[in-house]
């Protein structure tokens, strides 16, 4: 359910985004949601759609990126991208001295707007 | 025309967080987001924690629930100051709500203020409200599943309070895939295993509080 926050709070960064660049329409919005963070993509997609009538954004089409979990491992010293929305071990040595590098992205990407009026 | 807005969706969140842990600092007041899935037991660990500490510290309470004034009600018949929030459907507090109740309270009178956060397991992991700890609950009915299918919340929160282990012996429940599990995901993450109903267990807890309010 706080999928509808997180669409309002993408609202209100690309009402004011518009409102300061005096952009007049918005056709997409696209943002970037990483695995880990909580948030489930149908339901940001569905609530999207129920926030953005009456701003900027009314018409606009919201293009989810989704960011996988992924880290850097300091046993094997390599990268690694997982399925879930966890890690245990590093996938490829199994070591455990790893960082979390991506996955908990919450971030609005680019708008693509019409410029004309 | 495409343009690119590189920002985090939650930044205004996250200021106003910001803001009140500041205010928060200011007053010398110490503060806790207790969060769990509904009915987990926050309101009774939460009695429970203010009885056994308050000739220490002075504690308020923000109590946030989507409807009602029982949880509210329970805090204030300890003789502590307490707010209501109530959400209407939103299932999580945020940093705003928050923001606007801080005046209403005491602060220069407090030393611990305890946000209990609306009763789920997913949306308040999210949303930064300014706290210095967050601390979760999980009882043992809510079933050995929860940290895998739910991990944000275990990896974000610094203490874990496993409550209702006086329901171990009727409950089809591993408590060491619990243990593990919780381990795996947040290796410095603190558990405390007790019941709330009978009072085991909560000694460690509130000895790792009481430290932790000080530091
Ligand atoms: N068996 C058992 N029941 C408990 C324990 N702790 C709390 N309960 C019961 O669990 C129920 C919910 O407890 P609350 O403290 O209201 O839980 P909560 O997390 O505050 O609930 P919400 O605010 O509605 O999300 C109550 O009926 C409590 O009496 C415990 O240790 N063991
Ligand atoms: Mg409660
Ligand atoms: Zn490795």
């Amino acid at each position: 359910m706080h999928e509808l926050s997180i669409a309002m709070n993408i609202l209100e960064i690309v009402t004011q985004t518009c409102r300061e660049q005096g952009y007049q329409r918005v056709d997409s919005v696209s943002v970037r949601i990483g695995r880990a963070s909580g948030v489930m993509t149908e339901a940001l997609n569905f609530a999207f759609e129920c926030a953005r009538s009456g701003t900027v954004a009314d018409q606009a089409r919201i293009v989810i990126e989704e960011v996988p979990v992924g880290g850097h491992c300091r046993d094997c010293g390599k990268g690694f991208q997982v399925d879930e929305a966890f890690v245990f071990a590093c996938p490829l040595c199994g070591g455990t001295a790893f960082q979390i590098t991506s996955g908990h992205e919450l971030e609005l990407a680019e708008l693509e707007v019409d410029d004309e009026g | 025309m495409k343009v690119k807005v590189v920002k985090k969706i939650l930044e205004a969140n996250d200021r106003i967080a910001e803001n009140n842990r500041k205010a928060l600092r200011d007053k010398g007041v110490f503060c806790i987001n207790l969060m769990s899935a509904p009915g987990a037991g926050k309101t009774t660990l939460l009695s429970r924690t203010i009885t056994a500490l308050k000739g220490r510290f002075r504690f308020g309470v923000i109590e946030g629930d989507i409807q009602g004034t029982h949880d509210a009600e329970v805090i204030s018949a300890l003789g502590v100051p307490v707010i209501q929030i109530n959400t209407e459907g939103a299932c999580h507090l945020d940093a705003n709500m928050i923001s606007d109740m801080l005046p209403e309270m005491p602060l220069d009178d407090l030393d611990v203020l305890v946000i209990e956060n609306v009763g789920n397991l997913v949306c308040p992991a999210e949303f930064d409200v300014g706290e210095n700890a967050k601390v979760m609950l999980l009882s043992l009915s809510e079933g050995d599943d929860k940290p895998l299918k739910y991990p944000l919340m275990f990896q974000k929160s610094e203490a874990l309070i496993v409550n209702k282990m006086d329901l171990l012996p009727h409950l089809d429940v591993d408590i060491e895939k619990i243990r593990g599990d919780v381990k795996a995901l947040n290796p410095e993450l603190r558990l405390f295993e007790v019941s709330c109903r009978k009072g085991d267990g909560l000694d460690p807890w509130y000895t790792w509080l009481s430290e932790r309010i000080k530091r």
